[in-house]
């Protein structure tokens, strides 16, 4: 699969620009009036023939951040046969990459643009790098230059990046998870969970806070153990990014962490709403208290606000 | 001096095959391997009064005599913590020598590990037992760490991240292996070597370890037949003589998951392992021919050398660069393959390599071996052998 | 005179459903995502939300609106972040990060209540 769609890539690549599309309109004063409107943009040169050459232009200019919209589809627009975003995006609807979410939109403005003048446009595809697991789920980044013409002359440029990705099923079952055995040495901890805390075993005899907890302190042999509430913050220590094979009531890949807590005992949870790629040793993270059913709440982690 | 060490001695090894699909129950395994390497003995099955296996073994001493027609047994032991327990069971049958309790000890491990149970999936038998393990798996399977590679993956990341250590250093590891199974027929991956591309190149199983890092999971058993070093004189096989044998656990001791410990990068009980090995045989790193380091996942592999006082610690990725543990190297690791190119026999297998090392009788043999360290299963309470010519 | 550090004056946008629709067709992109509420949320989306020309130039009038009349807007680059819903409130801020002779580039930030929506940075010259 990902050999056909490096082939695909090439092939487009290959081909080079797609030919000019022209806009519907040549750039004119009542769109801009709509853009200065909708937008509440009081910039005067874009409306004030005076002000604009106040400014130093021959005339009443367009906003440059126009550029895109005088050769937009429209309401029944359909891309040409050749735009190579268009042919990426099919390619990797096939793939079963289907969501497309737009990451980065970078435009580069040569001159300004009088009313009256008539742009065109072309489109050529400038790298394709993947696959890639992302917060969203595994995809493709699509990276396309447009380049806006009047006649010969480029008068913008846009470098456009999307994400191509295949969504996640909605939520893992999350009840499938694997359970911990409950008994008299543990069961503060998952009470804890239940009620909304964190709770580190702590020896009321010499102090020492413990995790994972035990019926007899290692420290001073005290017997009788209670616990300190934690204030579920702490850093990463180590992780790792599971990929293989499937785990009960967790969706691949996902990110397992051992958190050292402010308190200073370690703590292994499951780290969501996170990037794998963005993970890192040191990495802030807070507790994410998460109940699961009636009988269990486990505490996963997410990076800290 | 310790009072099993020079005491017993190796005399038989036996194996069935190893595969995917052996086709037949972990009991014949079991017997075909015992029979095999009471064969190699030139002993019979009414020689043996001792029989030592692994807990997580699915064939009972009992069965495995009724199947061999060994008519009594008077020692019969079990050694827990999954792998850690291979070079274990070869200690537990050199005590039992050495103190006059058995004759003729067997120790076996047989499985059908890939097309029967694997231990690479996630175990919720594990995670459930009403037992002190269940309440430790407690503290990671429902957090969605519940498999070998993903527990080794968590102490890789720590030590790459204090170390400097990359996943190419883990993958070197693995090319030697591949490089070492390629000669060697009875290896899955015999006339298969890789390169450290091809270790990059191959999926994630937990990063940050690769598809490559890991050991195929496989079916198939091996025997070891102990006995006095007296005895050994009088049989056909050059005797191959435990020069010391040693089972470690260290401090804040768990199973897979010692993730509390002050720091996360290395196997200390593989250390207080060693410390008893080179004091019980008067040797030292340097005195070691042979390197048979379990390696069910590269790192640590890379950990055991560091922990063994082979280098010191975070400069494993030095000391292995530039062909060390090749044969010829400076330190020869797994000539057989190791578990990750010839099979995943806990551990057992590269017991048997090391008899075939002393002996002089291995297929990629290396020249002028005296001592062939052997070491079992990392991330776990575990053993290890030296052992060494007579 | 303009120095790095200067902070220009924050803009704060209700992104009213009025808003998300008027500027997704006054940027002529009639995506339904941007008008359609029963439509976006079939797609996922909570609501209706603001579409990425809409971004560009929310960005162009934050710096205009300090930079005046008579600066010349040369590039926009944008990353796009969380989503901007119908009812959200952006609120842009930004710093002057470099200035070279005549030009000055400008680091902005519009945040939502879900977090970072757009961070991009202006170079103008004036």
């Amino acid at each position: 699969m990902t050999e056909r769609i490096h082939d695909e890539v090439e092939r487009v690549k290959a081909a080079g620009a797609s030919a000019p599309k022209p806009g519907r309109d040549p750039v004119n004063q009542p769109m801009i009036n709509n853009w200065v409107e909708a937008l509440g943009d009081t910039n005067p040169i874009y409306v004030d023939d005076a002000a604009a050459r106040a400014a130093g232009h021959d005339g009443i200019v367009a906003p440059p951040a126009m550029i895109q919209v005088w050769t937009m589809g429209g309401l029944h627009g359909q891309r040409n046969t050749d735009d190579p975003l268009g042919l990426m995006l099919r390619l990797f609807d096939d793939a079963g990459y289907t969501s497309i979410v737009a990451t980065n939109c970078e435009q580069t403005y040569h001159r300004y643009l009088h009313p009256g003048e008539q742009v065109s446009m072309h489109t050529t595809l400038e790298d394709v790098v993947g696959p890639k697991q992302t917060g969203l789920g595994e995809g493709w980044f699509v990276t396309t230059r447009n380049v806006w013409t009047v006649g010969d002359e480029p008068v913008a440029e846009m470098l456009f990046r999307v994400l191509k990705f295949a969504p996640r099923p909605a939520s893992p079952d999350r009840s499938a998870v694997l359970r911990p055995i409950v008994g008299h040495d543990n069961a503060f901890f998952w009470e804890g969970t239940a009620a909304g805390e964190l709770r580190v075993q702590h020896c009321p005899t010499c102090g020492r806070l413990r995790h994972p907890p035990g019926p007899m302190c290692p420290s001073c042999g005290a017997d009788k153990q209670d616990w300190v509430v934690a204030a579920g913050r702490g850093t990463v220590f180590s992780y790792v990014v599971h990929h293989h094979p499937p785990v009960p009531g967790k969706q691949l890949p996902f990110v397992v962490a051992l958190v050292e807590l402010e308190e200073g005992v370690r703590m292994l949870g499951e780290l969501i709403d996170v990037d794998p790629a963005t993970v890192h040793v040191g990495m802030s993270v807070q507790l994410a208290l998460t109940k699961i059913d009636d009988e269990l709440t486990l505490p996963f982690w997410r990076p800290a606000s | 001096m310790s009072a099993i060490a020079d005491k017993a001695a190796i005399v038989g090894i036996g194996a069935t095959e190893f595969s995917k699909d052996s086709g037949r129950s972990e009991l014949r395994l079991a017997a075909e391997a015992v029979r095999a390497a009471l064969n190699d003995a030139g002993l019979a099955p009414a020689d043996v009064d001792g029989l030592v296996t692994f807990s997580m073994d699915n064939n009972t001493e009992v069965a495995v005599a009724r199947e061999l027609g060994i008519p009594s047994l008077e020692f019969f032991s079990r050694i827990q913590y999954g792998g850690g327990a291979a070079c274990a069971t070869v200690q537990q049958a050199a005590m039992a020598v050495a103190t006059g309790i058995a004759d003729v000890v067997v120790c076996y491990r047989a499985f059908n590990e890939r097309s029967g149970y694997r231990y690479g999936q996630v175990s919720s038998a594990l995670a459930s037992a009403p037992t002190s393990s269940g309440i430790d798996a407690g503290w990671s399977y429902p957090m969605g760490l519940g498999t070998p590679a993903a527990q080794v993956a968590m102490i890789a990341q720590r030590y790459m991240h204090v170390y400097g250590a990359t996943s190419e250093d883990f993958g070197r590891v693995s090319v030697v292996d591949r490089k070492h199974a390629a000669t060697n027929p009875n290896a899955f991956f015999y006339g298969k070597p890789i390169t450290l591309a091809e270790h990059q190149s191959s999926r994630w199983i937990v990063e940050p370890l690769h598809l490559l890092d890991c050991c195929q999971e496989s079916d198939g058993g091996v025997a070891i037949v102990v006995t006095s070093v007296e005895r050994a004189r009088d049989l056909p096989n050059p005797p191959v003589i435990i020069r010391a044998a040693a089972q470690g656990s260290g401090s804040d001791q768990f199973v897979m998951t010692s993730y509390y410990r002050d720091a996360l990068t290395g196997l200390p009980e593989m250390g207080i392992v060693g410390e008893q090995l080179w004091s019980q045989a008067g040797l030292a790193p340097e005195d070691v021919d042979v390197a048979v380091l379990y390696d069910h996942f590269t790192p640590f592999v890379l950990i055991q050398l560091e922990e063994l006082g082979f280098c010191p610690r975070g400069e494993a990725r030095h000391f292995i660069a530039d062909g060390a543990l090749e044969i010829g190297g400076r330190l020869p690791l797994n000539p057989h393959g190791g578990q990750l190119g010839e099979a995943y026999i806990h551990g057992m297998n590269g017991i048997a390599e090391g008899v075939r090392q002393v002996r002089g009788a291995a297929v990629n043999q290396v020249e002028d071996v005296a001592h062939v360290l052997v070491t079992a299963g990392t991330g776990v309470p575990t053993s290890g052998l030296i052992l060494g010519a007579a | 005179m303009t120095a790095v550090g200067e902070t220009l004056p924050e803009l704060s946008i209700d992104a009213t459903p009025t808003f998300v629709v008027s500027t997704a067709i006054a940027t002529r992109d009639f995506q339904d995502v941007h008008h359609d509420r029963d439509k976006a949320q079939a797609r996922g989306s909570a609501d209706i939300f603001l579409n990425i020309l809409t971004d560009t130039g929310l960005v162009e009038r934050f710096v205009t609106d300090w930079a005046g009349p008579n600066a010349r807007v040369k590039n926009i680059s944008i990353r796009l972040g969380v989503p901007a819903y119908a009812y959200d409130t952006l609120t842009f801020s930004g710093e002057v990060t470099a200035v070279d002779g005549d030009d000055i580039t400008v680091s902005v930030v519009g945040r939502g209540k879900l977090g970072d929506h757009v961070i991009g940075t202006v170079l103008v010259t004036r």
